[in-house]
């Protein structure tokens, strides 16, 4: 991986500007996001918390691209997503992020591999086989690659959901509460693939309510309101995400809420 | 230099987009397989209509034959021609028909289109033969012409000839199946049998031909019209006839000719109504082209029908699948599938199903076809590769049309109510 000098930051990822979301629910309007102003950089792990209503599953929404924002500009990779089609939406998501969701949302009746594959035929992607072996192969799932969801357990499956995140080479990986149907134990398991992913130099963001989740990250951006109310170490100012093992390690880890 | 990069772009493209499509039909596959009671049920109207189609396209099309093979058995040129009675708008008779064998001889020697003819008694009688009796045989009184003009032949003996017909002669041919009846061999030949009590000497035996509409031409005995004339002198001035044309092409002009012999003959004014009826093929063939529109059309009743209820039942139960796989929907969605991927996933599944619902009809048409050949009386039947075409269309066409609004049902759902979906 590069290492980055505190000098010249790594570029960033995700540029939100004065971000603005706001739904129509029945004759109310809602305003979910009120002007979210946000960057994160390239291999950055940032975990966004928030109580239910704070705005992050419409953060996360308009960061997958699988929303838009009513105002403000949202830059992924320096191109301006906010105001693209359903069908750019979709390119994008193809291509740029990886999701990871609670409840896995793995195809049934359709086996590890081809679940990971999923992804790379919606892109048209040479080599699928090969780069969803690959996948499959860094969350250490290789000899699972024939079963069927309902033949593994919980882990495995958010493990088969991780390679498919990953089985397009994403700019970000976004997870939402990815341990939140699993016990502790599991649960710290998959924290371990993407600790080990974020060291590989994968850029990951979190949307939890889990401190012990939370505390892995580099980065916690919490919300409230549809704001950002704090938010300890933009990834330009730190001088960029470093691997777990950097000395600054014990700097940004957050104090326990 | 741009040119090149397009056909480089097209010819990865094309393979893909085969893959993607193998992969929608796996999918599809697969989904029918994981709810096989319901699909089977869904595509019932299809089985139905296209087992009909199958089925009913096969039987027209073997009887179309049959009836074809028949005509050309009768020889092609021939037309039998009859008296008939004149009647008015009441059914009272206006005027009674004759046709003598005066009528026959002038037709012969006048009408150039006409090669040969050959009078005509129409008869039943009871054979016997030693101790065995058939009654309600067909009685034919005909001359030496009848081999050639309905292209029927004996196989064993000899049929009569013109002295046999001068004379009167008591002979006879025999059909096949008058022979199974009386229950002896060809030994028969030049023996001597009963018609109504008279003796006759067997002189032939008729190639056997098969039945036709019901009438087996087998079951036949053939005398000289002349004998037949002293069992029934009544016929004397009712006589039919066979008419040979020199041609084919030949028959219009021949039909001419003897109609304008007949009414000249029998004092017909302009405007009277002919005397007498003509029998020709096409009138067969119109015949049987009634029976096959009807049968078309009772077709085509029915396959509308069902293809109706099978497209609903399609429509349904794919509105059912999308609203099932709404999660399935959003992931997809998530990973980057575009509207037409997930509209082109769920159009296929239907037309795969509807198209399954058309092969297990298929199957059942060639079983059922195959059961009713192993009927003796049943035609040849064949199921033409044209039908299976057509039906294998009609059903995709059904899953297509029936499709596209569960399809673009599914394609339209926002991703992020389809995941928040439960």
């Amino acid at each position: 991986m590069i290492a980055h000098s505190p000098v010249t930051p790594p570029a960033p990822v995700i540029e939100l500007l004065d971000l603005h979301k706001v739904y129509r629910v029945g004759t109310e309007l809602v305003h979910a996001l009120r002007g979210m102003t946000l960057t994160i950089r390239e291999n950055e792990y940032v975990a966004i918390m928030g109580a239910s209503g704070s705005g992050k599953s419409t953060l996360l929404n308009i960061l997958g691209c699988l929303d838009v924002p009513t105002g403000g500009v949202y830059r992924l990779k320096g191109q301006d997503v906010s105001k693209l089609s359903q069908s750019k939406l979709a390119r994008i998501r193809g291509r740029m992020i990886g999701f990871v969701f609670q409840s896995f949302e793995l195809l049934p009746r359709t086996t590890a591999l081809k679940n990971v594959e999923l992804p790379l035929s919606y892109t048209r992607a040479r080599q699928r086989r090969q780069r969803a072996i690959e996948a499959l192969r860094r969350v250490s799932l290789l000899d699972r690659a024939h079963h069927r969801p309902n033949q593994l357990s919980g882990g495995q499956k958010q493990r088969v959901a991780i390679a498919r995140a990953l089985a397009q080479q994403p700019a970000i990986i976004l997870a939402d509460e990815p341990t939140g149907n699993l016990d502790s134990a599991t649960g710290e398991e998959i924290m371990d693939i993407l600790d080990r992913l974020h060291a590989e130099g994968q850029t990951i963001i979190i949307v939890t309510h889990e401190t012990d989740v939370a505390r892995r990250c580099r980065r916690i951006v919490r919300l409230r309101d549809g704001q950002v109310v704090s938010d300890n170490g933009d990834g330009a100012r730190l001088g960029a995400a470093a691997p777990p093992t950097h000395v600054e390690q014990s700097q940004q880890v957050p104090a326990p809420v | 230099m741009r040119a090149l990069r397009l056909v480089i772009a097209v010819l990865l493209y094309v393979p893909d987009r085969v893959t993607a499509m193998l992969g929608n039909v796996w999918t599809a596959l697969v989904q029918i397989w994981a709810n096989k009671i319901r699909s089977l049920l869904t595509v019932l109207g299809i089985i139905i209509a296209v087992t009909s189609i199958i089925t009913v396209v096969s039987l027209v099309e073997g009887f179309g034959n049959y009836v074809t093979n028949f005509l050309r058995g009768l020889g092609t040129n021939m037309m039998v021609v009859f008296p008939q009675v004149v009647r008015g708008p009441r059914g009272e008779v206006l005027r009674r028909a004759e046709m003598t064998i005066e009528d026959i001889q002038s037709v012969d020697r006048f009408a150039a289109a006409i090669r040969r003819t050959s009078p005509l008694i129409f008869g039943s009688a009871t054979i016997e033969y030693g101790r065995q009796q058939v009654t309600g045989v067909t009685l034919r009184g005909t001359n030496e012409f009848f081999q050639p003009i309905r292209n029927f032949y004996v196989d064993a003996g000899r049929f009569f000839g013109a002295v046999d017909v001068e004379a009167g002669a008591p002979v006879c041919v025999l059909g096949r199946e008058v022979l199974r009846k009386l229950e002896c061999d060809e030994s028969i030949v030049s023996d001597y049998v009963h018609l109504d009590n008279q003796r006759f000497q067997v002189v032939g035996l008729l190639e056997s031909k098969g039945s036709f509409m019901g009438e087996n031409q087998d079951e036949m005995v053939i005398i000289p019209w002349t004998a037949g004339l002293k069992m029934y002198p009544n016929y004397r001035k009712y006589l039919a006839f066979y008419v040979e044309s020199m041609s084919e092409k030949d028959i219009p002009e021949a039909e001419g000719q003897l109609v304008r012999i007949l009414r000249a003959r029998h004092g017909l004014k302009t405007g009277d109504v002919n005397d007498f009826g003509i029998f020709k093929q096409d009138q067969i063939l119109q015949e049987f082209n009634k029976i096959r529109l009807i049968a078309t059309s009772v077709l085509a009743g029915i396959v509308s029908i069902s293809l109706l209820v099978g497209g609903i039942g399609i429509m349904n139960v794919m509105l059912v699948s999308v609203t099932e796989r709404t999660r399935e929907i959003g992931l997809r969605k998530s990973v980057g599938a575009h509207r037409r991927d997930i509209l082109l996933q769920f159009l296929t599944e239907a037309v795969v199903l509807s198209t399954v619902g058309g092969a297990i009809g298929i199957a059942l048409g060639y079983g059922l076809i195959t059961m009713a050949a192993m009927h003796p009386n049943m035609v040849e039947a064949k199921v033409p590769l044209w039908s299976v075409a057509l039906a294998l269309g009609f059903s995709a066409g059904v899953g297509i049309f029936f499709g596209i609004i569960p399809a673009f049902k599914a394609a339209i759902i926002h991703p992020i109510d389809a995941l928040r979906h439960e």
